[in-house]
């Protein structure tokens, strides 16, 4: 059943797409929802994309596609973009997306949105023109790569939708399915949208987002009580054996670090030799092993091999790439440090992989005090900058600057990352992300990660993908690069249930 | 009356130090809803001071008390931080999930435990071991694994139940644990007022069993039943807890959980806020109900 309040959604008149027989309520559960202002979506990162589209899309290679934009256009230099809105695209309270509704949603974001790290690109805007109904042209201060990436995390929302002026309410985008009933932590029913601009689509007659994060995925699944999920690495070992199940990684890898206290580093950790010490006592192959079974995969790098950016030269460099304790102790020694009168504390998420990260360290002799916390609590402790080593994971990503962006001065949010302050480093990536052209970038960004690599500011251990699971009556469904359920190459709206 | 009186002034008392025990052991945990923000990267340090400038996270802790409590007094229980949305609400639909689970449940123990006291007083056999029986596993069985084992063989083995958001599974570990716990002291007490002269003598006139239990036996075992069912009611608010986080049940343990998880402080303190003073309603309800069934308890004052 409908729920009542989404009632005045389904009175708009315009009949885009000839509807087609809508079938089935898609019971799906991944992460959850903090907020309806789809421009406030700081951790709503897989859900949203069910009613709120953006301009671009990220393919399913990491590479910008066409949406809500259908064709786009950068020059040259990397100042002016343009892009070609689809034409007779209605938002959910029937009104038109149009220039002036994009317009409206780039100066809301850049002006009236205070967090954030989209915020922070939007204000290199310097004109949005808008020449007619289906035009919108941006002119930008300094060129900025991650532009039309950044931009899929724009979403355009009918500027009609109530608390536009504050903190929208019930969002009216354009999506396949409508923000219907949303209880937080618990649930969000999204009903078709039956004027979807593509045709034939979305094939669902709703999706039931089940936002608990407490409840075993796994269990449910196998129970059909949840159609699409994501779920553990061991939990997708064992579905990929039952034949009821189909389970797909993410495009986009999450990557394993372990990072050292930057911001104000503590003995023994200020000594270089130290940090290649810990380097070399690391056992990566088992880590990944631990972490991942079979799919896990050692590298040096933030993104895994198969990624644009991905340097096998210089993975193939990899001093740390296997253990080697006698390398380790015998940088001990030369650094004047003994392990066994060497306190180290070290933080962690509550995740197992960080005892193996523990057990690995300690083999060195060194006393190891290790506070695992839940995320906010880790976060706070971070934070503080009062711990020596952590061990961490960081997921997808729309753009790889947002992975370099943390590692700068300013973060957004560097603490994972030990809080590096290096002015020359921030300049390094500053320059890559200003980089129109991609082999140029691809360069600058290879030149900030020798610089990484160098200081010891962490040492990345490999690359796991996020495995999501659908029961095998789920067609047409395939994940994305990011966590998004709906893209310009697919997801929920593509989905149907047989 | 002014017993009535003693006994619900106690019980406020009691709810606000609990209120102010709360709010004290929440600030004690690591981080907050900022840091829930922060967390999933968007925030520079300076957005963070501010956000928290905002929601009046920068202010000493007792005055934030004071402005909580002054405005949930004046019935304002303020607004989600981690969602936006009103805590009201939100309090209010895991209430229902949270009192229909433990109103299910609870009527069921009762009932399970009464009527077996009952046939046992009647001198039923089979009831007697019944009573062993269901002691026994409310004991050696904590209801998280039977709930789990539960989870596996009807949801995931047979499929005959939902594995989230299912009502009945739930509903009858809970019950079986609460007869279980009321029906050992209570077929206790049974027993030994069955063994009193003026039962023994009710008996030898060959008045029929049932007559008996309900007339002779019931009547002087029911203060004991109330007592044992305040505490029974209470442990059982505490016990939905386990059962909402296993089945999924939205109520109000998942939300307070859910809470502190994201240090959504004013969802938190109303959550445990509500109850705790349902615990103590329950306690001052039974002290009630007590005075009200045994003539001794009116006397004594």
């Amino acid at each position: 059943m409908i729920p009542r309040r989404i009632l005045p959604f389904l009175a708009a008149p315009p009949a885009m797409a000839q509807a087609g027989p809508r079938r089935g309520i898609l019971r799906y559960a991944t992460l959850g929802l903090d907020t309806a202002d789809p421009h406030r979506h700081t951790g709503s990162i897989a859900v949203q994309q069910a009613y709120v589209e953006a301009l671009t899309s990220i393919g399913p290679d990491g590479g910008v596609e066409p949406f809500l934009a259908e064709r786009f256009s950068l020059s040259g230099d990397g100042l002016i973009a343009t892009f070609h809105l689809r034409p007779g695209v209605m938002f959910h309270d029937g009104s038109v997306m149009d220039a002036a509704a994009v317009r409206a949603n780039i100066e809301r974001v850049r002006d009236r949105i205070r967090g954030g790290w989209l915020a922070g690109a939007m204000r290199l805007i310097t004109a949005i023109e808008t020449p007619d109904a289906g035009t919108v042209t941006l002119r930008l201060s300094q060129p900025y790569a991650p532009l039309l990436t950044s931009l899929s995390e724009l979403w355009i929302v009918s500027p009609r939708s109530p608390g536009w002026d504050g903190t929208i309410t019930r969002p009216a985008g354009t999506g396949p399915f409508l923000f219907g009933q949303w209880q937080p932590n618990l649930r969000l029913q999204a009903p078709a949208n039956p004027h979807y601009w593509r045709p034939g689509q979305p094939q669902l007659e709703a999706v039931h987002f089940d936002l608990r994060g407490d409840v075993d995925k796994g269990i449910a699944l196998r129970a059909g009580d949840l159609h699409v999920a994501d779920v553990a690495q061991d939990v997708a070992t064992q579905l990929r054996a039952d034949p009821r199940f189909v389970v797909q990684g993410l495009r986009d890898t999450t990557w394993y670090f372990l990072a050292f206290n930057n911001r104000r580093p503590r003995p023994p950790f200020d000594n270089p030799l130290v940090r290649r010490a810990l380097g070399h006592v690391l056992d990566k192959p088992g880590f990944m092993r631990f972490v991942a079974g079979e799919a896990g995969v050692v590298t040096n790098q933030m993104v895994a091999p198969g990624n644009l950016y991905f340097d096998q030269a210089l993975h193939e460099a990899d001093p740390y790439r296997a253990p080697d304790l006698d390398q380790a102790r015998a940088l001990l020694r030369e650094a004047g440090v003994d392990p066994g009168r060497t306190a180290i504390e070290m933080v962690s998420w509550q995740e197992p992989y960080a005892q193996a990260a523990v057990q690995m360290v300690r083999r060195l002799g060194f006393r190891v005090t290790h506070t695992p916390l839940d995320d906010i609590g880790a976060q706070r402790r971070l934070g503080q900058y009062d711990w020596d080593i952590c061990c961490m994971a960081s997921g997808p990503r729309a753009d790889v600057f947002l992975r370099w962006v943390r590692l700068m001065s300013d973060g957004p949010n560097p603490v994972l990352w030990g809080g590096i302050q290096d002015p020359e480093l921030d300049g390094m990536i500053r320059a890559a992300a200003a980089e129109p052209a991609l082999e140029p970038r691809r360069a600058k960004y290879a030149q900030a990660w020798a610089r990484v690599a160098e200081k010891h500011y962490f040492l990345v251990l490999g690359h796991a993908a996020n495995q999501i699971a659908w029961r095998r009556e789920v067609r047409g469904f395939t994940t994305g690069f990011t966590w998004s359920p709906h893209r310009a190459d697919g997801g929920i709206a593509a989905t149907s249930l047989g | 009356m002014r017993r009535a009186l003693t006994i619900l002034a106690a019980a406020l008392a009691q709810g606000l130090a609990i209120t102010f025990g709360l709010f004290l052991i929440f600030g004690a945990i690591p981080g907050d809803v900022v840091d829930v923000w922060a967390s999933a990267g968007d925030l520079d340090a300076a957005q963070q001071a501010a956000l928290r400038a905002e929601l009046g996270l920068d202010q000493p802790s007792w005055r934030r008390f004071l402005a909580w409590v002054g405005a949930a007094l004046a019935g304002d229980l303020g607004t989600s931080q981690r969602f936006g949305q009103p805590v009201g609400p939100m309090l209010w639909d895991a209430a229902q999930a949270s009192l229909q689970l433990g109103a299910l449940s609870g009527g069921m123990g009762m009932l399970l435990a009464f009527g077996l006291c009952l046939a046992q007083a009647a001198g039923s056999r089979t009831a007697r071991l019944a009573v062993e029986a269901i002691n026994l596993w409310s004991i050696a069985l904590p209801t998280f694994c039977v709930g789990v084992a539960a989870l596996l063989m009807f949801s995931v083995w047979l499929g005959w139940l939902p594995a989230i958001g299912g009502l009945l599974a739930p509903v009858i570990i809970l019950g079986i644990d609460n007869a279980g716990q009321l029906a050992k002291p209570l077929s206790e007490e049974v027993a030994e007022v069955a063994a009193l002269p003026h039962v023994m003598a009710a008996r030898a006139r060959g008045l029929s069993p049932l007559w008996l239990a309900r007339w002779h036996i019931l009547p002087l075992a029911a203060p004991v039943a109330v007592s044992l069912s305040g505490v029974m009611l209470a442990g059982l608010l505490g016990g939905t807890l386990t059962m909402e986080l296993l089945f999924g049940l939205p109520g109000l343990g998942a939300l307070v959980l859910n809470g502190i998880q994201g240090r959504d402080q004013p969802v938190v303190l109303a959550g445990l806020v509500v109850a705790a003073l349902a615990i103590v309603l329950v306690n001052a309800l039974t002290s009630l109900a007590l005075a009200a069934l045994d003539p001794r308890q009116r006397w004594r004052e």
